[in-house]
């Protein structure tokens, strides 16, 4: 009896010392690719992801401890910044590049408009550091936490002691950023079969499938590679994307396509937010395209679209817009 | 009886701990030509010229033992930061089963790609330790900071941050070194590195690239075993 009662005993405290892993946390949508993202090395606790969205939320990872995340990355705008071109920072600073969307990240396998960063697990490092960004470092961050007791507590929830390290720190914020998954527009629903496209968003879809899938690859709305779509340098800049990394002259004026999903609220648009609105976007891939050796091989031929055309394929844009994502209680400012 | 096969079992774990000696050991020794690197120390590099180190860390990892050729030993997450201003960080223990016959070892200066690509990382690679890129995904393999009278930038400084893992900048190196002793002692002159140095003209290295590749020969050049 006494044996059985020790068994019981060691089995309750193994168990307590474990998290248990919520699948409910992530989920991948139907139908739709496996995910690049190793969750097995970094296995999602509802303890994790509720501190990695009160560090997505806290200032305290900038430098004056003004700016979080979410500053930039806003959730009723898809996790980005409207309203500004170039994204500004610390000090008001202006950044050289236009905030991308957070959505669906457990499907990209590189990070930022030029793929700077390999890993969702040291993307937060790019942001926290840079001088125009919030000016911070990674060991100061992590000395501020640990003279928090709010997030003495909060680490302990969710590791199980109250150790604060870098890593830890990283990876509870790509537990919150996994969750943000973005797949109940009507889109999503006329793909279930649950919903139909009103007979203008059928043609902007057929039109979206002919001259715009190649590179906005459903269901991700991303072939999640680097293409030169046409942009002519801004020479206020001299941003030549990709190249800038792999110092590979193939790469230039090459940036990561980014995702059309939520495109209504993730105004303005481009690497450097140059168009404000889905009709000058459209504009550009029509009249637009500047030719260079690296362009897009879907571009070579000019895309022809009459202005009824454009109507609805802005029409099926809008289907894109995901009402459950951009008010999902889970992924608002923590309380 | 079940306490006794309980007891022996602990006695068996507690011993074959102890049979791994940590005897067996790598020892940096940072120098300047014949003298041992030191903080704040103005080095001579030629008659008119000095030059000082402000950090010098870098990475040691994939140690590995061979015997008559054949790998005999390999350390599991060998990931070592070493930190020429922090003593304790220089002496690696190789943990090493009892009666293991070896007489050289490999090891690599920097971070594999796989390592790199793997996300963040923790104990010595975490990225609170100064060693890993922030704009660009990446660690650095080896730091070397300081001032130099040459070097015409703000407060006569010069910053070379060695690193790249894709391709073809990939900047990952193995030293092979026989390892006769319990004991090896590898010396890092940094007095041969930077002594052919143009550093009126070099001084910042910061990113991947041909640059970097080239200056981390001159690292690979100037260590060696310690006679």
């Amino acid at each position: 009896m006494k044996q059985k009662f020790f068994i019981g005993f060691f089995l309750c405290v193994t168990l307590c010392a474990f998290h248990v892993i919520d699948t409910k946390l992530f989920v991948s949508p139907e139908n739709w690719p496996k995910p690049s993202y190793d969750f097995t090395q970094n296995p999602l606790t509802f303890e994790s992801v509720q501190l990695g969205r009160h560090l997505f939320y806290d200032p305290i990872l900038s430098k004056n401890n003004k700016i979080s995340c979410a500053s930039c990355h806003s959730q009723y705008t898809a996790f980005t910044h409207v309203d500004h071109n170039l994204s500004h920072g610390i000090d008001d600073r202006i950044g050289v590049r236009n905030s991308p969307a957070l959505m669906n990240l457990a499907w990209h396998t590189s990070f930022m408009w030029d793929g700077a960063v390999n890993h969702l697990d040291v993307q937060a490092l790019a942001p926290i550091s840079h001088p125009d960004e919030m000016g911070e470092s990674i060991q100061q961050v992590v000395t501020k936490l640990g003279q928090s007791e709010k997030y003495k507590k909060l680490f302990y929830k969710a590791y199980g002691d109250r150790v604060i390290t870098g890593e830890r720190t990283l990876k509870t914020i790509s537990q919150f950023m996994l969750t943000l998954v973005s797949a109940n527009s009507k889109y999503d629903s006329v793909m279930r079969k649950q919903k139909q496209f009103t007979t203008q968003e059928k043609r902007g879809y057929a039109l979206f499938q002919k001259n715009c899938n190649t590179c906005h690859t459903e269901p991700l709305f991303t072939n999640l590679q680097f293409e030169n779509n046409g942009l002519s340098v801004d020479t206020t800049l001299n941003d030549f994307g990709r190249m800038k990394i792999t110092k590979n002259n193939s790469d230039s004026l090459k940036f990561k396509v980014p995702t059309l999903r939520n495109v209504e609220f993730s105004y303005p648009y481009m690497h450097d937010g140059r168009f404000k609105t889905l009709s000058q976007v459209l504009k550009h891939y029509t009249n637009g395209v500047h030719q260079s050796e690296t362009l897009a091989k879907s571009l070579d031929a000019p895309i022809v679209l009459s202005s009824n055309d454009k109507v609805d394929l802005v029409a099926f844009l809008l289907t894109l817009t995901d009402k459950k994502f951009l008010f999902d209680p889970r992924y608002s400012f923590p309380k | 009886m079940k306490y006794l096969a309980f007891f022996s079992l602990l006695v068996w774990h507690l011993t074959s701990f102890a049979q791994k000696s940590v005897n067996h050991r790598l020892v940096f020794h940072p120098m300047f030509g014949d003298s041992v690197l030191k903080e704040a120390t103005y080095y001579q590099i030629n008659s008119n010229d000095s030059i000082q180190i402000t950090a010098l860390k870098f990475y040691i990892s994939g140690l590995e033992l061979s015997y008559q050729h054949k790998t005999v030993w390999k350390e599991k997450n060998s990931y070592h930061l070493m930190d020429a201003f922090q003593e304790g960080s220089l002496t690696l223990p190789l943990p090493l089963p009892a009666k293991l016959k070896y007489d050289r070892v490999k090891f690599n200066l920097g971070i594999d790609s796989v390592t790199s690509v793997s996300g963040v990382m923790g104990g010595d690679l975490d990225p609170t330790k100064g060693m890993y890129w922030t704009w660009q995904s990446g660690y650095i393999n080896f730091k070397l900071e300081g001032n130099s009278n040459l070097c015409k930038t703000r407060n006569t400084e010069f910053q070379f941050h060695l690193g790249g893992y894709q391709f073809p900048h990939n900047n990952l190196q193995s030293i092979f070194m026989d390892m006769p002793h319990q004991k090896l002692d590898v010396v890092i002159d940094i007095k041969k590195m930077v002594g052919d140095l143009p550093l009126t003209q070099m001084h910042h290295i910061m990113s991947p690239g041909n640059e970097a590749m080239l200056l981390t020969e001159t690292v690979i050049n100037a260590m060696r075993a310690k006679k």
